[in-house]
């Protein structure tokens, strides 16, 4: 059986990199043949490569799918390429600038012979960090860039602050929960980042993890201190509020890897009821959440470091709207990692990302049942869904992705001894978290 | 007997089939190496021309046995054309170089046009002019001087196909998306149009001239009656359609046309008031995945036809006999030809493999 030839879907605003990251892709010594598929202006020639230059070519499906558009120059061209396919190892395809990048997938779902013959690696859109929060409020192609992505390189992150970035950073995963995201200069990051994602592979699919699209988070912020053994003071000197929970968390170090880790045990710790904690309170580093009682003028919380190393500290609101400094002695400490966790609450986003995750099987009756419904009354709201299903009566894990109203569903291999659990993401406008979340329950066997 | 047994097709009905091995033996075998694009023979059948997608087209000199490589295009070889009346070959490629073999001498001649997608070249009736589609454009080319008569530039996207009317010199179609364009030359705008929205793929003319029909990226083709002005649109297909193919001999009345994207060949009479309108078309079941190519010889009957399945098979469209296997590869079938004297089928496969099966005077009595 010959193997499925892979393709990856370049998106991503003009100006946003895709040229220089195009370039890196052909010239740089990877071993692969790329085939070049590009929409866009000018030609890149670059030897021994094979870069096609295509006229848009959109049209409507005529296959009950109300949103189903399609690419006939892709499936010429591709077609065309599959002729010579042995001399490719990967074809790459480069959107316009303002394109939908909706047709473009979905024509991978339609065309019988695109499904036969390749397998949609990933969709990788690239984001300018300086100029993309413009796009993101003017234009609906370039929320859809981000929604329709599988992976995320934020570009030109020298051109904006630290806290711009990790803003920015929020709003994407608003938008779009689930895709990887890597933050870069110069479009410089691993090509095996942009050409060995397997978004769309089964392993990926298995991968889907809902609980963590949840943007709700209960804190506003996160950071890490390197705190100093002996005291460290929280001193407070505004009071926006009656009080604000926090929650202090040893962690073993003051990277991404070690604030992700805390920001997990933070969501925990905040469910549980916090401890009044009025200034001058003796706070403890050990995962426990305190409301801090909000006065007028100065206050002050300590915590005893007994060695010094990291702790994380998670605020229910950001730490300048109480005017909160981290203190050991009279030195201030600034966090060397810190994130945003709701950075801004006018960009209520309409499209964003939703997922779900049940123990337990599902009625396959009523499964599709269900998704036939949803898909019909919502599917040009959809742009991408991914699914781990389990299904009473099928040892076998059944999984599906889609775009719009176009599903591909597949046989996911046998759970084995894993708990048998349905994980679910959608990401699309205008999406009702509770009222998906409630219907896909009626689901259940 | 051989039988038509894939486990990949559990559903299909198991459809008993003869053997075409007497009928028409295998005579001679090539390898191109690369996936065989297109095969032509030249009018006079002494040379079979073999475009493979990328490298060397080939030219074999049947009568004395010679393999003539000809030069390649940059970026992908595109279409090849024999000259209706002559030896020349024209052969164009992604390289936008439209070449023109002379075979007796082994001269060439190029005209380099603008760079853009190129599908298709094709020569008119009596070979005076040449046409080549470049991206939204097609040239139309004087044979002798090369020189570029007209651009027809009024496509909305890539042209994906041209042919010539079968007799009148200066009418043309191309196809492109939104649909199919019929042009006179010396005329801005076309004089008929099939508007189907969709992107075309692929069109023909029907040997009577009656006819231009098209393919597009849905399950359906479009029909335009040019006697009555009247456009027909046929859908309820399977798939696409990947393959026409004219019937205009062997049968009272003509012409048919053949045509299948899906394992099964559907034929429609295109003769008569309405054509296929109202009709109803033989259906042809035999194969056992997508048919990819289809010819019947000049003025026979003898539909031959090639498949993803690896099967060549050979049908009398208008009896009820099953098909008659003329080969069976391991590989997609590409492109099937019947020489211009109707005694020879030619097919290629997706690994460059090229066959001629000859029929077997003594079968046939």
């Amino acid at each position: 059986m010959t193997s499925k030839l892979p393709v990856t879907v370049l998106t991503g605003f003009l100006g946003s990199g895709k040229t220089t990251l195009l370039n890196r892709i052909l010239t740089e010594n990877h071993g692969l043949r790329i085939a070049v598929i590009e929409n866009e202006f000018g030609e890149i020639g670059i030897d021994h490569e094979l870069v096609i230059n295509a006229d848009e070519e959109i049209f409507e499906m005529n296959n009950g799918c109300i949103c189903c558009t399609v690419r006939g120059d892709l499936i010429r061209i591709i077609g065309s390429l599959m002729k010579r396919r042995d001399q490719f190892d990967h074809i790459l395809i480069e959107t316009t600038g303002l394109a939908d990048p909706g047709p473009v997938i979905q024509t991978f779902f339609v065309d019988d012979e695109m499904k036969d013959k390749l397998t949609l690696n990933a969709i990788v859109a690239l984001v300018d960090a300086r100029h993309i929060p413009l796009h993101l409020d003017s234009s609906e192609e370039a929320v859809k860039q981000i929604a329709f992505a599988d992976s995320i390189l934020l570009n030109k992150t020298d051109l904006v602050t630290a806290a711009e970035l990790d803003a920015l950073e929020a709003r994407i995963k608003a938008i779009n929960g689930v895709a990887k995201l890597q933050r870069c200069q110069n479009a410089n990051v691993p090509i095996a980042s942009v050409l060995d994602i397997g978004g769309f592979n089964l392993d990926r699919a298995i991968g889907i993890d809902a609980r963590f699209l949840d943007p709700e988070y209960p804190f506003e912020w996160g950071g890490i201190l390197e705190a100093p053994a002996g005291t460290l003071t929280l001193a407070a000197s505004q009071n926006p509020d009656p009080s604000m929970t926090a929650v202090i968390i040893p962690v073993n170090g003051t990277d991404d890897e070690s604030l992700a880790f805390a920001r997990e045990i933070a969501v925990r710790a905040f469910s549980h009821k916090a401890i009044e904690a009025a200034s001058g309170s003796v706070l403890s580093a050990d995962r426990i959440p305190y409301d801090l009682v909000l006065n007028d003028g100065p206050m002050q919380w300590t915590c005893k470091v007994d060695a010094s190393g990291p702790l994380a500290i998670f605020t229910q609101h950001y730490p300048e709207e109480l005017g909160l400094k981290f203190l050991a002695g009279s030195e201030e400490l600034h966090p060397p990692i810190a994130a945003s966790y709701k950075p801004d609450h006018t960009h209520d986003e309409a499209v964003s990302s939703v997922g779900i995750e049940v123990d337990g099987e599902c009625d396959a009756k009523k499964l599709d049942a269900w998704l036939s419904k949803l898909l019909r009354e919502r599917g040009t709201d959809i742009y991408r869904m991914k699914g781990v299903f389990a299904i009473r009566g099928n040892p076998n894990r059944f999984i599906f992705q889609g775009v719009h109203m176009l599903l591909d569903p597949a046989d996911g291999g046998p759970w084995g001894n894993k708990p048998r659990r349905t994980s679910l993401v959608f990401i699309g406008r205008d999406l009702d978290r509770d009222s998906l979340n409630q219907s896909f329950r009626k689901c259940l066997a | 007997m051989p039988r038509l047994t894939d486990p990949d097709a559990l559903e299909e009905e198991e459809i008993e089939i003869r053997s075409a091995a007497d009928l028409l033996p295998l005579a001679w075998t090539a390898d191109l190496a690369e996936y065989a694009l297109d095969l032509r023979w030249s009018p006079d059948g002494t040379h079979l021309a073999a475009l493979p997608s990328t490298g060397k087209p080939q030219l074999f000199d049947l009568a004395e046995g010679e393999i003539i490589d000809l030069p390649f295009h940059l970026g992908g070889n595109g279409s090849l054309a024999w000259h209706p009346r002559g030896h020349t070959l024209a052969t164009f490629g992604q390289d936008g170089m439209l070449r023109l073999h002379e075979i007796p001498s082994g001269n060439s001649r190029e005209l380099q046009l603008p760079r853009g997608w190129t599908e298709r070249c094709a020569w008119n009736a009596n070979g005076s002019l040449i046409a080549a589609a470049v991206g939204k454009n097609v040239h139309v080319i004087d044979a002798t001087t090369l020189e570029t008569n007209r651009i027809i530039d009024d496509h909305r996207s890539t042209v994906t196909d041209l042919i010539w009317h079968p007799v009148l010199l200066d009418q043309l179609a191309t196809a492109s998306d939104g649909g199919a364009r019929m042009w006179r030359l010396g005329e801005t705008k076309p004089f008929a149009r099939i508007d189907d929205g969709v992107a075309a793929v692929l069109t023909t003319w029907s040997p009577d001239g009656r006819w231009v029909v098209t393919s597009d990226q849905t399950p359906s083709v479009h029909l335009y009656d040019l006697k009555k002005r009247d456009p027909l649109y046929i859908q309820g297909f399977e798939t696409k359609i990947k393959a026409f193919a004219w019937q205009n001999g062997g049968t009272p009345d003509l012409p048919w046309l053949a045509l299948s994207g899906s394992p099964v060949i559907t034929v429609w009479p295109c003769y008569g008031k309405n054509g296929p309108r109202g009709a109803k078309p033989h259906q042809l079941y035999g194969h056992l995945k997508e048919v990819t190519a289809l010819d019947f010889p000049k003025d026979g009957p003898y539909l031959a036809s090639g498949a993803r399945d690896g099967f060549v098979l050979l049908w009398l469209p208008h009896h009820s006999d099953g098909p008659a296997l003329i080969a069976r590869e391991d590989q997609e079938i590409t492109a099937v030809r019947w020489s211009p004297d109707g005694l020879h089928l030619t097919y290629g496969t997706a690994s460059g493999k090229i066959s001629i099966h000859s029929l077997n005077p003594e079968a046939t009595r």
